[in-house]
Parts: structure tokens; C-alpha cells; sequence
């Protein structure tokens, strides 16, 4: 009630500061008269692409395209990832912003009051292409309504190095974590130890620690959302395997790296294999005559992909799922409707994936069928990548709960203190007391 | 002053003055090396046998051809100077007059209202710049360049109006008031006798608002969402990095070229700039 | 008559503003309005929208209701918010008595006449004029990890054998940032504190030497404490910039690695901004308020005392 108050207050001032100063108003009018006379604009926000071919097509090609096809104007934005959240919140407070603002992972339930429902698009989109994959649907949509629309998953999987895997008589990727121990425990012994941060880094941590958690059995919270189901054996379990893991297989000084330490590392032969999005590969492909094996050969053609081993649960991923959101503040919601639903048609959406050659994995079945994914076999473990994703906060909804326990780094803490030498019992119970603090709030 | 032999001079005042010369320069040096280094020598390890990181053999202007074509340099460039200059004469205004009542008119709270309008200095921006966004949609301001010419002065009037509260204090009262005796009005005798012999204080306010607004960046960074209409500052920083790549070419070229107009404005009135920083120190 | 009097009258309207304004108080109140609208609106209005932010539930999209001090009980219980807080007074600390001492030392190799006095001086205020977003940028190209200049530099002088992390290690990023916080404030100090050594009349200086004081001493005695008031201003203005700075730290590691280098205003953005968390990052920016005010007051206390000494 005494936000109404406040807001009617400052919307009243607001109008008698503006009948005041006319000469500012006058100014603001005529600057903005323009804008509503033209044709419908409809602003979509994006990062910036990791690709930078996909971002060329979409300004030189597919916008020119959407606009003729349409008769609406787009205004195409790319920023740098991280301000992404920034610009969504001021826009959301000021209610002025791009129509269409892309989302990453479960940062779509933090904005949930803002967003119009996408439900009938979405539907429509899962039905004409083989159903939208359980991990896109937990993030997009909160069991009410779509919050966005899905786009596509960047998927993160592990890079290693084939010749040193076949040294220690590992032709294809282990299966399993034990299995996986085992070839590790054989790769440090020959100088080439595994590369796993378990730092409070956004990327390459979490990504690691949740899906192994998953695999084992362990869960953060039960499906009520409520209950917090940290302290179970399965986890304990986990945990233990964890410091063996790392005692026998793993590069020790690992422990505090960020994002691009186990890319460096990789690429100058320290480490043999670590969880990454497609960026090493990547970077040996636009720089092969600098980076080479120590025989000389280049060293794209000695990196393969795979998605992280299976444990006695299963096999599970974790990924940066990009997503749509249809802003409430919007003027020209039907505009920008219309225009997902083209970007989201078969032709259009194709191109895009086709530039991305692997490095975004769309959210419906039936791309897993499509040629991309045979043209370069190092990147076809990508396919899977979001069909094998899970989100964080499960068994509950991936909400702002979920998000807060993932920004404090207390399912990757529990395992690095392990690791550091804390019995796996006592890690666990802290992480299930760190955990009570969030989900009893 | 007294230095003595030859030697001690070296040790004493050239060598480490040459040294404070060459760290505080250095990163504008590395700034102009980079922009024109050709991707190929920029991306080579620091241990590459082949990094040559003081000089390039192969300059080019590709970072530059990229900053004006394939972004909205050239715009961000206007938009900044255009704000900056706006919303420094608005400041101007504001804090001569306001400079002038505190520092030469009596009047109940002279004191209490200087404190005052120092202690907004103290405000986070931080906590301002949510509130501050409503308002902003209130007055439908959002992504318009006038959403920051009206909240800039927040931090430019107190900057402005103690400058100037230092130099009117120095004027010497009896100028006034001889004008005042010869039959002027107060409000006269301000606007006649007294700013102009202020004039050079508010060149230096000007001068400090000015590179103040230009170095503005969290509210540039929050107000402003369409492409065209970014500052130069937060242009650059959204636009060319790209994931965990950053277009470092293209990148100092943008921090050098958007660097320019406050050197060139600082550089025809570093007089007056030294004497407004010392004026604030004074005051 | 009648022609007159109109004459007269015409005359006089405008003056019975005018006469208003002669009134000392109608002329502060004419003159000070402006300022004080502005203020009142984008300062006054939204601090106190503002702290009732800090004082309710909203999040982004959500005005919330009122909770009382719950969000400053969860901040006491926030040890990322801790480390910020250790963080900006270290940070302020550290970099105001290196910022301080180089100035002043900077300040004395200005205070003589030499060839291209001039030049120098206009040069070394570059640091301090250019865009701090920009000048932030140069310096996290240099200290990249795998570009690194000053790994270059550093290793063929050698000085060290292997690389090191800059930005990538907590300890060493906080240090790089207090490098470059120190970079950019050493020539306000040092220019601004010439401007005070100039206004000390050589005499002194030589009168003591006559009279057989050492240099440090002549320093100690005579220059410093008629230096210490500019000394203490100019300390206040940068105490205030550093302890509520933002930018340089948002450019060089964004508040990382692992949420080591947060200040007040970076970990404010974090929480209020980027999370959405609008009244938990209103608590935050709160709460840097009183630290700074009473570190102001303090200081202009001591000013105070040292100028009617």
C-alpha cells in the first residue's frame, strides 16, 4: 500500500515537473515525435556472440530479411555478456529498454514479474520440432507460463588430448567415473594430470561440481522446493570420491583457478583434459601453426570432446542456456511476437545454427538429426549437450533460491573442502546448514 | 634551491623524476603502440621468443577502420560531448550562483547549508541510481541523452559551487561595495562587478566539470540502452569484447581517440586547470 | 502630471523586484533555488527513496513491502559483504599513503626550475584527466595474463622466472588495482601540492638552512607543517573518490576472482543490479554511508584544527 502511495506521489510530481520546465518538455517532444511516427520497431538485446560469423549473418542477412518479411524495423544490439543483468534491471526500473532482452540460464526467474507469457510460442515451436528438452522447458518456464523463449544451450563439455589418452591405453573416453579415475591416476603419473578447478569461478566450477553431484545421486533440495536433501549418502559418498579423485588425477594446483587458467593451462600441454565450452578448440583452430603438440603436429587435430563421465544416477550436464524474454514494458508486443515467431521458423533459425558449426546446441529434439553435427566430428558430443543438461536447484525449480546457492559456490565449497582434507561428513553438514539459510529464508 | 654537485643532482632530482615521467606515461604509450599493431604481433605470448612489445614494424589503421565502421564511434564521440558540455553549463550556473550566496551574503544557515551541499558529495551513486531510474521513467527520460544532463550536475553543482565558493571568498569585499556606494543594485554588482572578475575560477570549474562528466561511466552505463545513443566509455566497453575476447586493438584505439578531446580542452587551459585543483585544495 | 507619474511607475515595477532582491536573504533564496531544485530532485528525494528501499523487500520487477532491518541483518550474516568492506578500507588506506608520499615526493622534484618545467608538468597530469574507463583498460591489457608487458619486462630484467597471475590470484589483483588507483592519484597529489609549496616563501627554507638545519630537517619543520592544510584537503577529496570507487575495479576484475576484490559500490552493483536484488544493494551503498561520513567528519575536524593553529 504505501508503495502505491509513493509511486502516485512521484508520478504526480513527476507531471508537475514536466508542465514546469516546458522548455525541456518541448525539447523531449519534438526529439521524440519521430520515433512514433515511423513504422514498428521492435529491440532485441543479445550478447555478443561467441561466433563472430553468427552475429555478421544476423545483421547483414537475417535482420534485412525479418524486416522486408515483416514490414516491422529491428534494432539488433549485441553487448558483452556480463551486461546483460545490468541493462535488464534498468530497464525493468525504468520501464524503457529493448522489447526482446536475451536471458541467460535461470536468471529468467529472477525476472518472471516482468516478462509477458510465451507459452502458446513455445508450445507451438516443441510441437513442430520432436518436444523442448526438459532442462530448456525447467529454466524457461516455471510450470505456469513460459518466462521466455528458448534459443539455444552453449554447451560445456570435456576437451582432451587423444594421443595422451591412447599412451595410457584409453582409446575412447572413459564411461564412468571410476573409470575415469583410473585413467587419470595413469595420465599424472605420465606428467599429463587433469585439470578441474574448483574455484569461485562462474563458469568451469559449477558446471563440474552440480552435474557430478547429480550423477551420484545427490540432490540440493527435494522436488517441494523446500526441503533441503543435501545430507544424504549418495552425497557423502560423492564427496569421498571427489578427494580420491583429485588426490590420484588431478592437477593439485588447480584448486583456486578461474575461467581461463584450464584453457591456458590446456593449451601450453600442462593439463590433458578439462571441462570447457568449445573455446579451446576453437582457439587451435584460428591459431594452428601456434599452438602444436610437443611432436609438432598441429593440436586441433588431437582434441576430441566428450560429456562429463556417468556415476551411479546417471549421467548429467550443466550449461549456459540462452533464452528470449518478451519484456511487459514493451509498446510493440505483437511486433516483437511476430518477430520471434520468424527468427524461431525452421529456414531462419537454420542459418543461424548453421553459422554457429556446433557451438550452440538448439533446445528442441529434432536438430540432433541435423548435418552440422556430422561435418566436424570433434564437435558432434556437443549434440547431446542439451538433452543431457540439467538445471541448478534440482530436484527443485531452478527459481532465485536455486540462483542464490549457485552464486555462493556452496555445492563446489563442499567439495573443495573435502579435497582440502575435511572429513566428507562434516563438508556435507556444512553445506546442508549453508543450504538451510537459503531455502528456510 | 640549494643542490650542490653534479651528481647529486642526478641522483636526487633527474633520475627519479625521469622514472615518475616514464610509469605515469607509459600505459598512454602502450595505448598508442597497441592501436596500431596488426592482430598477428598483438596476440603473441609475453614468452614468445618473437614478442617485441616496444615497437611494431607493420603499423596498421585496421583498429581504427573497425572502431568507425563497424560501430557507432563516431556517434558516441558527439553524444559524449554533448552531454558533457550541457550539463556542465548547467552545473556552472548553479554553482556560481550558489557559490556566490554562500560565500558573500548573509543570511540564516549560510554555514549549515555549505555543509549541506558537500555532504550530497558523500551520497553513493550506487544507492541513488535505482531511485533515480524511476524518476527518470516518470519523466519518460529513459535512453535520451537528457536522462544523464540532469544527473550529472548531482555531483557536478557541490564540485562547482565550492570551487567557486573558494574564489569569491578571495575577492575582496571592498569591491563591491564601492560599486554599491556609486549606486548599483546587489544583484548588479554581482553580475557586473563581481562574476567577471571570477572569471577565470569558473573556466576552471568549467574545465573539472567537464572532464568529470566525460569520466562519468555507472549512470552512462544504466540510462542509456540503444546502440546510438551510448557515451564513449561505455561504448567501448559493451561493444568490442566479445565473450572472453576482447578486441584489444580496436579497443585502445577507442580509449586514445576518446581520450583526446578532454587532453585538447586540458591542454589550452592547463593553467587554469592546476589553478581550479589547487582553488578546491585551498578552499 | 499624470504622464509622469505613469513614467515613474513604469520605471519602478521592475525595481520592486529588484528592491526584493537587495534584501541579502530574497538574493541567497533567488540564488541558491536552482541548485536546490536540482539537488532536491536527483539527490534529496531519491537518498530517501533510497533508504526506504533498503528497508523493504522489492527486487527487480517487485516493489516489495516493508521489512524493517532484515536486509542489514543478512548483510552482518554476509561474509562476501565483509570481505568488501575490509577490502574498500585497505584499499582506501593503502593507496591514500602511497598516493600521498609519492605525491609529495613528485611535488618536491617539481618545486625548482629546470629545463621544460612546463612540459613535465602538463604531462604528468595526463593520468588524472584521462577517462578512467579508458586508462583502466590500457592497464588490464598490460596486466594479461598471457600478454602480459610487465611479465615481459620484469622476466627479461630478471627479476622473476615464471609468470605472474595478476589479475587471476586474489592477493595480486587487489594489488594491481591499488597499483593503478595510485598511478591515477599521484599527480592530483603531486600537482596540488606544488601549488601549496609554492605559496611557502623560500626565506624560510634558507633562513633555516643558515641557521645550520639538515635538508629533512628544513623539510620536517619548516615545510610539512605549513603544507599540512592543502595536505589534508586534498586527502579528503581523494579519501571520498577511492572509498566509493567503482569503475576501476568494474573494468579490471568485475568484483573477481571468487568475489576477492569487491568494494562498497562494485558488490552494491552486483547484488542491487546485476542480481536484481534492489533493496539488499540499496542496504549495501547504505551502509558504506556512515563509514564515509564519519571518516569526512573526522577529517574535516582535523583540518579544522590545523588551519586555526
Amino acid at each position: 500500500m504505501g508503495q502505491t502511495k509513493r509511486r502516485s506521489v512521484i508520478k504526480l510530481a513527476g507531471s508537475a515537473a514536466a508542465v514546469a520546465s516546458t522548455g525541456m518538455a518541448g525539447i523531449l517532444a519534438t526529439g521524440r515525435t519521430p520515433a512514433y511516427a515511423q513504422t514498428k520497431t521492435v529491440h532485441w538485446l543479445r550478447w555478443v556472440d561467441f561466433v563472430p560469423a553468427s552475429d555478421t549473418l544476423m545483421r547483414k542477412e537475417l535482420m534485412p530479411q525479418a524486416e522486408k518479411d515483416l514490414g516491422i524495423k529491428i534494432n539488433f544490439e549485441t553487448v558483452n555478456g556480463n551486461d546483460l543483468q545490468p541493462r535488464t534491471t534498468a530497464a525493468i526500473q525504468s520501464g524503457t529498454g529493448p522489447d526482446l532482452i536475451q536471458a541467460f540460464n535461470n536468471t529468467t526467474y529472477i525476472y518472471g514479474n516482468s516478462v509477458v507469457d510465451l507459452s502458446d510460442l513455445a508450445e507451438d515451436l516443441g510441437k513442430r520440432e520432436g518436444g523442448i528438452y526438459k532442462y530448456a522447458r525447467s529454466i524457461c518456464s516455471d510450470g505456469k507460463m513460459f518466462m521466455s523463449m528458448p534459443w539455444a544451450v552453449i554447451g560445456a563439455m570435456i576437451a582432451y588430448r587423444k594421443s595422451w589418452f591412447d599412451e595410457v591405453g584409453a582409446t575412447s573416453f572413459p564411461k564412468t567415473w571410476q573409470e575415469y579415475r583410473d585413467v587419470a591416476k595413469k595420465l599424472k603419473a605420465n606428467g599429463h594430470p587433469v585439470g578441474q578447478t574448483l574455484g569461485h569461478t562462474f563458469g568451469d566450477a559449477p558446471t563440474f561440481t552440480y552435474p557430478y553431484l547429480w550423477s551420484w545421486g545427490g540432490k540440493e533440495v527435494e522436488a517441494d522446493g523446500k526441503t533441503v536433501a543435501i545430507n544424504s549418502k549418495e552425497t557423502v559418498e560423492s564427496v569421498k570420491f571427489m578427494a580420491g579423485f583429485w588426490k590420484d588425477g588431478c592437477d593439485e594446483g588447480a584448486l583456486a583457478w578461474d575461467d581461463t587458467n584450464n584453457n591456458r593451462a590446456f593449451l601450453s600441454q600442462t593439463i590433458s583434459a578439462t571441462l570447457n565450452g568449445a573455446s579451446i578448440y576453437i582457439e587451435t583452430l584460428r591459431k594452428p601453426d601456434q599452438y602444436q603438440t610437443e611432436k609438432g603436429t598441429p593440436m586441433n587435430k588431437d582434441i576430441l570432446h566428450s560429456p562429463l563421465p556417468a556415476g551411479p544416477a546417471g549421467q548429467y550436464g550443466m550449461h549456459l542456456l540462452q533464452s528470449d524474454m518478451l519484456m511487459k514494458y514493451s509498446k510493440n508486443q505483437d511486433a516483437a511476437k511476430e518477430f520471434l515467431k520468424w527468427i524461431h521458423a525452421e529456414k531462419n533459425f537454420e542459418k543461424w545454427f548453421v553459422s554457429q558449426k556446433g557451438f550452440a546446441t538448439p533446445c528442441t529434439a529434432k536438430w540432433e538429426e541435423h548435418k552440422v553435427w556430422t561435418e566436424d566430428p570433434v564437435m558432434a558430443p556437443f549434440k547431446v549437450a542439451a538433452r543431457l543438461g540439467q538445471a541448478p536447484g534440482y530436484a527443485g525449480l531452478p527459481n532465485g533460491k536455486a540462483a542464490e546457492a549457485l552464486s555462493k559456490y556452496i555445492v563446489t565449497d563442499m567439495y573443495a573442502k573435502a579435497v582440502q582434507g575435511m572429513p566428507a561428513e562434516d563438508a556435507v553438514k556444512w553445506a546442508e546448514g549453508e543450504l538451510k539459510k537459503i531455502y528456510s529464508a | 634551491m640549494i643542490e650542490g654537485a653534479l651528481w647529486r643532482r642526478w641522483v636526487f632530482y633527474n633520475i627519479p623524476l625521469a622514472l615518475f615521467v616514464f610509469v605515469l606515461l607509459f600505459p598512454f604509450y602502450w595505448m598508442i603502440i597497441t592501436s596500431f599493431r596488426p592482430d598477428g604481433e598483438l596476440y603473441r605470448p609475453w614468452n614468445a621468443v618473437n614478442y617485441m612489445p616496444f615497437w611494431t614494424n607493420h603499423p596498421t589503421l585496421e583498429h581504427f577502420r573497425y572502431l568507425f565502421e563497424e560501430t557507432d564511434f563516431g556517434r558516441w564521440m558527439v553524444n559524449t560531448m554533448f552531454i558533457a558540455a550541457t550539463s556542465t553549463l548547467i552545473s556552472l550556473f548553479c554553482g556560481v550562483l550558489a557559490g556566490y550566496a554562500l560565500a558573500r551574503l548573509n543570511f540564516p544557515w549560510a554555514g549549515s547549508l555549505g555543509t549541506l551541499i558537500f555532504i550530497t558529495y558523500l551520497v553513493p551513486q550506487t544507492l541513488l541510481f535505482i531511485p533515480l531510474a524511476e524518476i527518470i521513467r516518470d519523466f519518460r527520460l529513459g535512453d535520451s541523452p537528457w536522462s544523464l544532463i540532469l544527473t550529472y550536475p548531482t555531483f557536478l553543482i557541490p564540485f562547482c559551487t565550492w570551487l567557486m565558493m573558494g574564489y569569491f571568498k578571495a575577492i575582496p569585499k571592498e569591491l563591491e561595495e564601492c560599486a554599491r556606494i556609486d549606486g548599483a543594485s546587489r544583484w548588479k554588482a554581482m553580475l557586473y562587478i563581481v562574476i567577471p572578475v571570477a572569471v577565470p575560477g569558473i573556466l576552471s570549474s568549467g574545465i573539472i566539470a567537464f572532464t568529470l562528466s566525460w569520466n562519468e561511466f555507472i549512470y552512462a552505463l544504466v540510462f542509456l540502452s540503444s546502440p546510438q545513443e551510448k557515451t564513449v566509455a561505455v561504448g567501448v566497453t559493451s561493444e568490442l569484447i566479445r565473450g572472453d575476447v576482447f578486441f584489444w586493438g580496436s579497443l585502445m584505439a577507442g580509449a586514445l581517440l576518446g581520450s583526446v578531446p578532454v587532453a585538447i580542452v586540458y591542454s589550452f587551459f592547463v593553467e587554469h586547470y592546476v589553478s581550479g585543483l589547487t582553488g578546491s585544495v585551498k578552499g | 502630471m499624470t504622464v509622469t507619474a505613469l513614467g515613474t511607475a513604469r520605471v519602478r515595477r521592475p525595481s520592486v523586484r529588484l528592491r526584493r532582491l537587495e534584501d541579502e536573504r530574497w538574493l541567497a533564496l533567488a540564488l541558491l533555488s536552482p541548485t536546490a531544485v536540482l539537488l532536491g530532485l536527483f539527490i534529496a528525494y531519491p537518498f530517501a527513496e533510497g533508504v526506504l528501499l533498503s528497508l523493504s523487500s522489492a527486487k527487480v520487477g517487485d516493489p516489495g513491502v516493508f521489512v524493517g532491518l532484515k536486509n542489514f541483518a543478512k548483510l552482518a550474516d554476509d561474509n562476501i559483504f565483509w570481505t568488501a568492506v575490509w577490502n574498500t578500507f585497505w584499499y582506501t588506506g593503502v593507496t591514500t599513503v602511497f598516493k600521498l608520499g609519492l605525491g609529495l615526493w613528485l611535488a618536491m622534484l617539481l618545486n625548482r626550475h629546470f629545463r621544460g618545467k612546463a612540459l613535465v608538468r602538463a604531462f604528468i597530469l595526463l593520468p588524472f584527466i584521462i577517462p578512467t574507463v579508458l586508462s583502466t583498460f590500457a592497464w588490464k591489457w598490460m596486466f594479461d595474463p598471457t600478454f602480459s608487458v610487465i611479465n615481459w619486462s620484469l622476466f627479461h630484467l630478471g627479476f622473476i622466472k615464471a609468470r605472474i597471475n595478476w589479475l587471476g590470484d586474489p592477493t595480486l589483483a587487489m594489488t594491481s588495482i591499488m597499483i593503478v588507483n595510485i598511478w591515477r592519484g599521484v599527480p592530483f597529489f603531486a600537482i596540488s601540492l606544488l601549488a601549496g609549496l609554492q605559496t611557502i616563501s623560500p626565506e624560510l627554507n634558507e633562513a633555516a638552512a643558515i641557521d645550520g638545519a639538515r635538508p629533512w630537517a628544513r623539510f620536517w619543520y619548516v615545510t610539512w607543517p605549513l603544507l599540512l592544510p592543502v595536505t589534508m584537503v586534498v586527502m579528503l577529496f581523494s579519501v571520498i573518490q577511492t572509498f566509493a570507487d567503482f569503475q576501476l575495479v568494474y573494468v579490471m576484475t568485475g568484483g573477481g576472482p571468487a568475489n576477492a576484490t569487491h568494494l562498497f559500490a562494485t558488490y552494491a552493483y552486483q547484488i542491487g543490479i546485476v542480481s536484481g536484488l534492489l533493496s539488499e544493494g540499496a542496504a549495501v551503498s547504505l551502509a558504506m554511508f556512515p563509514f564515509l561520513f564519519i571518516i569526512v567528519v573526522v577529517q574535516l575536524l582535523y583540518i579544522r584544527r590545523v588551519e586555526t593553529r
